[in-house]
């Protein structure tokens, strides 16, 4: 075991292949945590105590030197045919807008339904991290309502509750920057797990009893992400709470919420092994699912800004008594590093009125000085969403490398004389 | 009239030669691959991908997760919500200090 990981915590995910490193040293500025061991020219190393497992060098080292070494295909495939088990796939936001360029469609291309045709072709039951991703937000955004309530308007609160600023948990390798390196404010972050962390009790504890029927401990629940650091938060040994619900009521196996984790690049892998294109597959919609039922608020989750725009249409709600009239809410979007905007609530019941004040922060290199603020006490802030990966989830480093052109090499090939 | 002109000795060896042509060609290439970043959007797939996500939620009937039909009947179903005691149980987790370990 590597040190910074606890007992049976998937470590070392990441690895740069010797063979193939040139030393360009690119893969060091695109590391949050200066992980990466190596001079200019050198073979480089990737210190595990240090990396946060996010693969950022990895979809953008120019020579494919760098590998996701945590391989779940055969087995998912096994469990698909062995017959006695339900392989459920849970699938993230970000992974519809990308699973097409792996088989020849342009970036960006929404392939939702032919996604869930592909995966129903292979044996797979659906449920969509979507409807786990509303949850979050109805669990995070409601204990900032309470911390809201508790430390802004001075109301009682018999809840264990955190200090704000709060800051967004869904992302795991800000999650373990946070725990690795600004241990002391790990209090700030919501206790509300990640979709990843919801998507797991619900399939095997709801979905077990009232929609699949069947016994829990044959569920086999594939998380399929569009990130690499989510096969590291499915083995934290916290995130066992179906077992444990299960244990309560005279089951007695034990097993983790999410069995194991694909990242878009092996969900392509394991459709092709199968001979799915889902570029000519039966396209399926799943409106009968209750767990593929999602909101705009939840598939918006996968861009920066997104859990903000999310949060922020719910709590506004909860605290105005009324909803947004323009849902769309432009000063979160876009790819500024650090975004920040007030928004004005006039409350249900006093009518007394107050600014939320929120931060969106995307490359886990920029919230430093935010966290330094907080370490002062002098953050302005009640709300900071955090995504390790520019752009967030969508640029995340499980996705499909390169579709055009992030590798400077990839330009020059065409006349290089190798 | 004695032809008395002599040549300036060269200062500088054929390493340094190399080496000095070595570095221009990398200050070369270098600024015209950072030229590039003019014409190149480096962050395009990114935008496209995003521009994929809030196309699904503008198709989608609800826009807001406290509108989520099926979320609302599994709280209820289970006869809980959200950061209850179940909810902690099953929604909520800790965090750990990993310096230490």
């Amino acid at each position: 075991m590597s040190k910074s990981y606890q007992k049976n915590e998937l470590d070392s995910i990441i690895k740069i292949d010797e063979q193939k490193c040139k030393g360009c040293d690119t893969c060091t500025a695109f590391c949050p945590a200066d992980a990466i061991d190596g001079a200019y020219g050198a073979v480089h190393k990737i210190d595990s105590s240090r990396c946060l497992q996010c693969g950022q060098c990895l979809i953008n080292c120019p020579f494919g030197a760098i590998d996701d070494t945590v391989d779940a295909v055969d087995l998912v495939m096994s469990k698909l045919k062995d017959g006695k088990t339900t392989v459920v796939a849970t699938i993230a936001p970000a992974v519809r807008v990308a699973l097409g360029e792996e088989f020849g469609m342009e970036p960006g291309k929404l392939v939702t339904e032919q996604m869930y045709g592909a995966l129903k072709e292979a044996g797979f039951k659906i449920m969509d991290v979507n409807f786990a991703a509303d949850n979050t937000i109805m669990e995070e955004g409601t204990e900032l309502v309470h911390k809201i309530q508790k430390y802004v308007l001075g109301m009682d609160s018999h809840e264990e509750l955190g200090p704000l600023p709060q800051f967004t948990s869904c992302c795991p390798a800000w999650v373990r920057y946070m725990e690795l390196y600004s241990p002391t404010l790990r209090k700030h972050l919501s206790s509300a797990k990640s979709p990843q962390g919801m998507a797991g009790p619900v399939a095997k504890i709801y979905g077990a009893s009232e929609i699949w029927k069947v016994a829990p401990e044959s569920i086999f629940c594939v998380g399929i992400y569009p990130c690499t650091a989510k096969k590291m938060e499915a083995s934290r040994p916290e995130f066992t709470a179906a077992a444990d619900y299960w244990k309560k009521r005279g089951h007695t196996a034990t097993y983790q919420d999410t069995d194991v984790v694909l990242t878009t690049r092996d969900l392509a892998r394991l459709l092709k092994k199968l001979n799915i294109d889902i570029t000519n597959v039966k396209p399926a919609e799943e409106k009968d699912n209750p767990l593929a039922e999602y909101t705009g608020a939840g598939t918006i989750f996968g861009a920066t800004g997104g859990v903000m725009e999310a949060a922020l249409r719910t709590a506004y709600f909860v605290l105005t008594g009324e909803e947004l009239s323009q849902l769309k809410y432009e000063p979160v979007r876009g790819l500024k590093e650090v975004k920040k905007a007030d928004v004005p609530i006039k409350l249900k019941n006093s009518g007394k009125e107050i600014t939320l004040k929120v931060a969106v922060v995307h490359g886990t290199k920029n919230v430093e000085p935010l966290l330094e603020e907080v370490k002062d006490g002098k953050s302005p802030y009640h709300f900071i969403e955090v995504m390790n990966c520019p752009g967030g989830c969508v640029n995340g480093g499980g996705q499909p490398i390169n579709p055009m052109g992030t590798s400077w090499t990839g330009k020059f090939k065409a006349f290089l004389p190798w | 009239m004695q032809y008395d002109y002599k040549e300036k000795e060269v200062k500088i060896n054929r390493r340094e030669f190399l080496g000095f042509i070595g570095v221009l060609t990398a200050a070369i290439w270098s600024g015209l691959y950072a030229v590039t970043d003019v014409f190149v959007d480096r962050t395009k797939y990114i935008k496209m991908r995003t521009a994929g996500l809030y196309q699904d939620d503008e198709k989608q009937a609800a826009r807001q997760s406290h509108k989520n039909k099926s979320l609302m009947n599994m709280y209820k179903s289970l006869n809980f919500s959200p950061t209850s005691p179940l909810a902690e149980e099953l929604f909520h987790t800790h965090y750990i200090d990993r310096s230490v370990l």
